[in-house]
């Protein structure tokens, strides 16, 4: 049952982390592949002030939001003036150089040695430490950042975010300076990321710059892709699939190390599959 | 003559290729003014100038009484009272027939736009342009999934949804039936009578007798004649220029 | 000084690395027109199927390193036949094919960590390297070979793209694929060409990569992005500017780190991407 309930866990984690993955990709069409670096700030910036600071869980939330949203509206600003596959080329980088920074700027992320010991989170003399409990509380801000990723997507910001999907020199000629819309959604992307990355560094208590990397980006695309771009329904039948897909693949017996990367063969065989019989995943609203 | 739009010596060289040359016209205000020439004279490349689709390389435009323009964004024409369609038709795709009308009625600051206050007004207007072109039954298809003739239609009604002062279609009629035909140079007419300008490129000569008041004829990015279309299309120079395309 | 001289030659050979996979990479894009991340893993390949010849079936090492370039340039062709050529004949966008080719790249490196596990291995047969000095830095017999393999390479591409028929061909089919089709050019048949032959060169960048450091299946990923870099440094497709972009990128980051630590070496380079994207996007040459 416990195992249950830490799919459950990790489900939420990355329903949070698709579905803001999914506005930008699905919804405005900028394939960025670096979303795992907003994820990692925001699970830094939690495990930072947990283990070094007065601060609690939910103004560590908060506050990663913060940081993270700063660091996207930086990087966005240079990222707004590519598109297609430039953007993911340029958003990549950025995914390399923020994870050298969590590698290598020691004195603040204690670098390849990860940062041990973050608290879960307490509220009002209530303590998260069950994982039940812990399960709810993820639960909770996953249908959050679900409904606000829903609010965005039908209001008229997220028609806009369509039509610059479709064809951005057009919408500009009706009077949209998209590159301010560019930025937004990815700011606010990244700030779903980080609530993400909070969630996770409280719930498993250790982290270090492994879990950021490009590959984990690609994991969320992957998530995203599959389950369908540019539908939120699609996010959760991603998160769900990825998530059970290893187990089903231990149910098969595979040795444990072998399983790893049996999972990245099927990742990989999936996105081919897809792209070449159903390029707009199984839900999907959007042709790439 | 009251003008609302004026270029001046206007230029726009392609890899040494001079597609706009020195090109001075100025348009009336509440007329339909017509731009022909052979493919390739440098039509489209002017209307996509005047919408920035590109920038100019040398030259001014003047729009409704700001004179001295040397650069254009295309997101700033609406400001200029511009609006538009494209001769290789660009309409968000993926998106339903709506959608498409929508999203060029809604606020353009974003925090306006994700909190929408006028959405009863705007859906109305989406309405009213739609049925005028007789797509409000298509309203939740995808534009990707209509015919070619709708699809023009769709982007006519795009820009009238703007309620601009100055229309830039480009080749409205190119490929639609007889019947549609009729409904676009209807529309076109109707903004007339409401002081609204036009400019139209095409090809027919008969719809251009028809509908423009003014016509200004273009030959390797410069101007070959302007004038009432009956005087142009006598003129021997223009004929020649078609005849010898 | 000495330590200049070092940085010079260390800029070299990494340069001579990157240059080998921009080249092949150079020569895929032209005709293509998409990032293809899979032909990252056609350096593992070469690598490891080196391994396999060399270390478990007990080949001599030339035949080995031949028959490893061989399996990179045949994997090279299938994944071209069997999923690129697909996507092409459904005028598939780049954003397709780019995640297709990452789907590729994520099989291949994964099949290579359960055939040979995840571990470091390196191809080099002894523990000591031959080294020689020159100007006072030092350099190992491995990555002299390095220096002149890509120097032959670029000589025998720019050979094959200018004097051969299927140079031409290939050529015309950068320019215009559909205007290559109609003057009569089998353009599929010529573009296996060309992957065989740029996965070839990737397959050969592994194998020295392998005698030089040593290989792991993880190595792909970085290396086609160093290569990405290059390329786009000296303006994409054009093969020739992507040996100079890659010489640019082996002394940024080389110099780079002196100063700074070696971790930042791959931040360096992404920078210099970011840049480049920024200011120069069509290259160093063109504005």
């Amino acid at each position: 049952m416990d195992y249950f309930i830490h799919l459950g866990i990790l489900f939420a984690i990355y329903v949070i982390l698709g579905a803001g993955l999914n506005l930008l990709v699905g919804y405005t069409g900028l394939l960025s592949v670096t979303h795992a670096a907003f994820y990692g700030i925001g699970a830094y910036t939690t495990a930072i002030l947990l283990t070094q600071t007065g601060f609690g869980f939910f103004s560590s939330v908060i506050l990663g939001i913060f940081v993270t949203m700063i660091t996207a509206f930086l990087v966005g600003i240079v990222l707004s003036k590519f598109k297609d596959d430039y953007y993911a080329l340029a958003s990549l980088g950025f995914n390399i150089i923020v994870f050298s920074a969590f590698l290598n700027w020691q004195d603040l992320t204690k670098g390849p040695l990860g940062i041990p010991g973050i608290s879960r989170p307490e509220l009002f003399g209530f303590s998260f430490s069950s994982n039940i409990s812990y399960f709810v509380l993820a639960i909770l801000f996953a249908g959050l950042i679900y409904f606000i990723s829903k609010f965005i997507i039908n209001s008229s910001f997220g028609r806009v975010l369509k039509a610059i999907r479709e064809d951005e020199k057009a919408i500009q000629v009706f009077g949209y300076n998209t590159q301010f819309y560019k930025l937004a959604i990815f700011v606010i992307s990244a700030g779903m990321a980080s609530v993400a990355g909070s969630l996770f560094a409280s719930y498993i208590t250790f982290i270090d710059p492994s879990s950021f990397y490009i590959i984990e980006s690609i994991f969320i695309l992957t998530i995203i892709i599959i389950g369908g771009l540019a539908n939120m329904r699609g996010v959760l039948l991603g998160a769900l699939f990825l998530i059970l897909l290893p187990e089903a693949l231990r149910f098969v017996g595979f040795p444990s190390d072998i399983a790893a990367q049996m999972r990245q063969v099927v990742y990989g065989l999936i996105l081919v599959l897809l792209m070449l019989y159903r390029p707009k995943g199984f839900l999907g609203e959007y042709d790439l | 003559m009251n003008s609302i739009l004026k270029t001046k010596k206007i230029i726009k060289h392609f890899d040494g290729v001079k597609a706009v040359d020195g090109l001075s016209v100025e348009i009336e205000k509440g007329k339909i003014t017509g731009l022909i020439g052979p493919n390739g004279s440098g039509k489209t490349t002017l209307m996509n100038l005047l919408t920035g689709m590109f920038p100019f390389d040398g030259g001014f435009v003047a729009v409704d009484g700001v004179s001295g323009i040397k650069k254009i964004r295309s997101y700033d024409i609406p400001a200029f009272g511009i609006t538009r369609t494209f001769q290789d038709v660009r309409l968000f795709e993926q998106m339903t027939v709506l959608d498409n009308i929508l999203v060029v009625l809604t606020e353009r600051n974003i925090v306006s736009a994700l909190f929408e206050r006028h959405k009863k007004i705007h859906h109305e207007k989406a309405k009213e342009v739609l049925e005028r072109v007789g797509l409000w039954e298509k309203k939740n298809e995808l534009a990707i999934n209509l015919s070619y003739g709708q699809r023009k239609l769709l982007e006519i009604a795009r820009a009238l949804a703007m309620n601009s002062e100055i229309y830039f279609f480009d080749e409205p009629f190119a490929g639609l039936f007889p019947e549609m035909v009729k409904l676009v140079s209807g529309i076109i007419k109707e903004l007339r009578t409401h002081g609204k300008t036009v400019v139209l490129i095409e090809h027919d000569m008969g719809l251009i007798r028809e509908l423009c008041d003014y016509v200004f004829v273009m030959e390797s990015g410069k101007l070959l004649a302007e004038g009432e279309p009956e005087k142009v299309l006598k003129n021997k120079d223009v004929i020649e220029a078609y005849l010898g395309e | 000084m000495e330590i200049f001289i070092q940085l010079i030659l260390n800029s070299l050979i990494a340069g001579s690395i990157y240059a080998l996979i921009a080249l092949g990479f150079n020569l895929i894009f032209g005709v293509v027109k998409f990032f293809d991340l899979g032909y990252g893993a056609m350096i593992v390949i070469g690598a490891y199927a080196t391994f396999y010849f060399t270390k478990i079936i007990g080949l001599n090492i030339f035949l080995a390193a031949a028959l490893g370039v061989l399996s990179a340039g045949v994997v090279g062709l299938l994944v071209n036949r069997f999923v690129y050529q697909n996507l092409r004949k459904k005028k598939a966008s780049n954003m397709v094919l780019l995640i297709a080719s990452l789907g590729v790249f994520t099989v291949l490196q994964a099949v290579t960590a359960i055939l040979f596990s995840s571990q470091f291995k390196t191809l080099s047969q002894s523990v000591t390297a031959n080294v020689y000095n020159i100007f006072g830095g030092i350099v190992t017999q491995t990555q002299i070979v390095i220096f002149i393999c890509a120097v032959v390479i670029m000589i025998a591409l720019t050979v094959m793209l200018n004097k051969t028929k299927f140079g031409k061909a290939v050529k015309a089919i950068g320019d215009d694929e559909e205007v290559a089709k109609i003057v009569g050019i089998n353009t599929n048949k010529i573009i296996a060409g060309v992957f065989f032959i740029g996965s070839a060169i990737a397959g050969l960048a592994g194998i020295l990569i392998g005698f030089d450091t040593g290989i792991e299946p993880t190595m792909g990923l970085k290396l086609i992005l160093k290569g990405v870099i290059a390329s786009i440094i000296g303006g994409i497709g054009n093969v020739y500017g992507g040996v100079l972009g890659a010489l640019f990128l082996g002394f940024v980051e080389n110099f780079g780190i002196w100063k700074l630590s070696g971790e930042w070496k791959d931040a360096i380079a992404f920078v210099v991407l970011i840049l480049f994207l920024l200011f120069r996007p069509r290259g160093i040459f063109k504005k």
